[in-house]
């Protein structure tokens, strides 16, 4: 993989007193980060803590009570059906399921959102373009496999090319581990990394895993109660004597 | 708590209003979904042509049999191919294939979009850049609302040779003398309503499968429950629809 070195220092993602609640149970409440290009944050918290709440108010999927969240310095919760389609394109979303598309073959699967976002290729070059995906995630022989016909580890590949194919500037990944035994999801988490490398792009990556967030984080972000209670690199967070922070390192 | 099942009907009844609209208002706009309408087309037509077929063979066959002692007490047994006609295009044959269609399709879409719905397959749909809504209900309820009256269509032919062989049981009578008496009596008034009738129905169907399906919660349990609410609505709507239509046809017919 062909490695980008250039790293802004802007912001792509800013999140201000981001609030949401579900009936009487505020899940984020006056919640802040902000992300630069090239950097993977991992977000740490409790079951019910909020974190795949956070990933889809920032994708647009849920709309937030109060605060801000921009992204590519647009505010999301503003932006048109149309220009959310135009962000979204340039953000990729892995989620905890996979959500592959059972009744499509694994080459369909890819070409979706090619097609969806009227990417102005030949079917030659969406070809080539699924080819390449798959080749990165090592699974080029499943191209005309039917998502059921799978393993865990190999539906997460699949889920991870699909997001890569258009080349987004963000990534946000739901428990990318989840559900994986160990060497794989090590695996999974080697594969952000070189995302990371080769895309320079921006990631927020919710876990419960902690080799991944070892192994793929710039910075860790934990989320108790609602809001951003710690923040620093493993080393810092995994060394601190705040029993709220230890509790997630023990 | 007296009220909670009224209250209960009321709200889903809305809701279901409310996605109907929802249905006219982006079903119109572009970007039209051509190819997923085409699948759909082919998935809920293909799929259910050995049922229809095979039902309507049968209903043919069984009315026949079953007015023929009926008919030949009275010494009309000669009306038999032209009563017996009217009766299953009129009546019998779209309410009977609508029903087998609301089992069938309607549970396969309830649990299709349910299931997509619980493994965020929607919500990936989205962040892809595609509305679900138009990708997913728009092109399933138009299927739905075309291919069910084909299919109508169709178990009509079907069930009148099916009554060809049912009434060739008691007696011989050559095909060319049964269509000629089928034809007496079966006009264009008969065949019309029915197959207007049968667009309501494949209408009620899709949008009624796809509103259970779209909005399933509760994981692989809501999914079971999407599908089964799926065909006892549809069930339901079908004969209310059959009522309204029956009104009606009749109010026009005097008119």
């Amino acid at each position: 993989m062909e490695e980008v070195t250039t790293y802004s220092t802007d912001n792509i993602i800013e999140i201000i007193g981001l609030k949401k609640s579900f009936g009487k149970n505020c899940v984020l409440n006056n919640f802040n980060l902000n992300v630069k290009q090239g950097e993977n944050v991992v977000v740490i918290g409790k079951s019910g803590a909020g974190k795949s709440v956070l990933i889809k108010c920032i994708v647009g999927l849920m709309v937030q009570d109060s605060g801000s969240i921009k992204v590519f310095g647009d505010e999301v919760s503003k932006l048109s059906h149309d220009d959310l389609d135009v962000m979204r394109a340039k953000v990729g979303f892995l989620f905890q399921s996979n959500a592959l598309y059972d009744s499509m073959t694994v080459r369909e699967n890819l070409e979706f959102p090619l097609r969806r976002h009227w990417i102005k290729s030949t079917k030659e070059n969406i070809g080539d373009l699924v080819m390449e995906a798959l080749t990165n995630v090592g699974l080029a022989e499943t191209i005309n496999m039917k998502p059921a016909e799978l393993s865990g580890g190999m539906k997460k590949r699949i889920a991870l090319a699909r997001t890569l194919i258009l080349k987004p500037k963000i990534i946000l990944y739901d428990e990318p581990t989840s559900g994986l035994d160990p060497v794989t999801g090590k695996e999974i988490s080697k594969l952000i990394l070189e995302v990371q490398k080769k895309y320079n792009a921006a990631s927020i990556i919710i876990s419960h895993d902690l080799n991944c967030a070892k192994i793929t984080s710039n910075k860790i972000v934990i989320l108790v109660d609602g809001t951003c209670y710690a923040m620093g690199t493993y080393q810092e967070l995994s060394a601190s004597s705040d029993k709220k922070v230890n509790q997630f390192f023990d | 708590m007296k009220y909670a099942a009224l209250k209960f009907f009321l709200l889903e009844t809305g809701n279901i209003f409310r996605f109907a609209i929802r249905f006219f208002k982006e079903g119109f706009k572009p970007r039209y979904e051509f190819a997923e309408f085409l699948k759909q087309c082919y998935n809920i037509g293909n799929t259910s042509l050995p049922i229809v077929t095979t039902t309507g063979l049968i209903m043919g066959l069984v009315i026949t049999i079953q007015s023929h002692p009926a008919m030949e007490a009275f010494g009309t047994e000669s009306w038999l191919p032209s009563i017996v006609s009217v009766s299953l295009v009129r009546e019998i044959v779209p309410v009977i294939t609508a029903l087998i269609c609301a089992g069938k399709i309607g549970s396969s879409i309830g649990a299709e979009l349910g299931s997509m719905k619980v493994t965020e397959q929607i919500d990936s749909m989205e962040v892809s850049g595609t509305n679900p809504f138009k990708y997913l209900v728009v092109t399933r309820v138009l299927a739905a609302t075309l291919m069910v009256p084909l299919l109508i269509v169709l178990s009509d032919t079907i069930s009148l040779y099916g009554a060809f062989i049912g009434v060739n049981i008691n007696q011989i009578i050559s095909f060319h003398l049964f269509a000629n008496q089928v034809f007496q009596k079966l006009s264009f008034g008969d065949v019309l309503p029915s197959v207007i009738k049968a667009l309501f129905f494949g209408f009620a169907i899709g949008i009624i499968g796809c509103y259970k399906g779209y909005n399933t919660q509760n994981g692989t349990e809501g999914v079971g429950k999407a599908a089964n609410s799926a065909v006892v609505i549809s069930t339901f709507v079908v004969f209310f629809i059959d009522l309204i239509a029956a009104q009606i046809a009749d109010i026009l017919h005097i008119l």
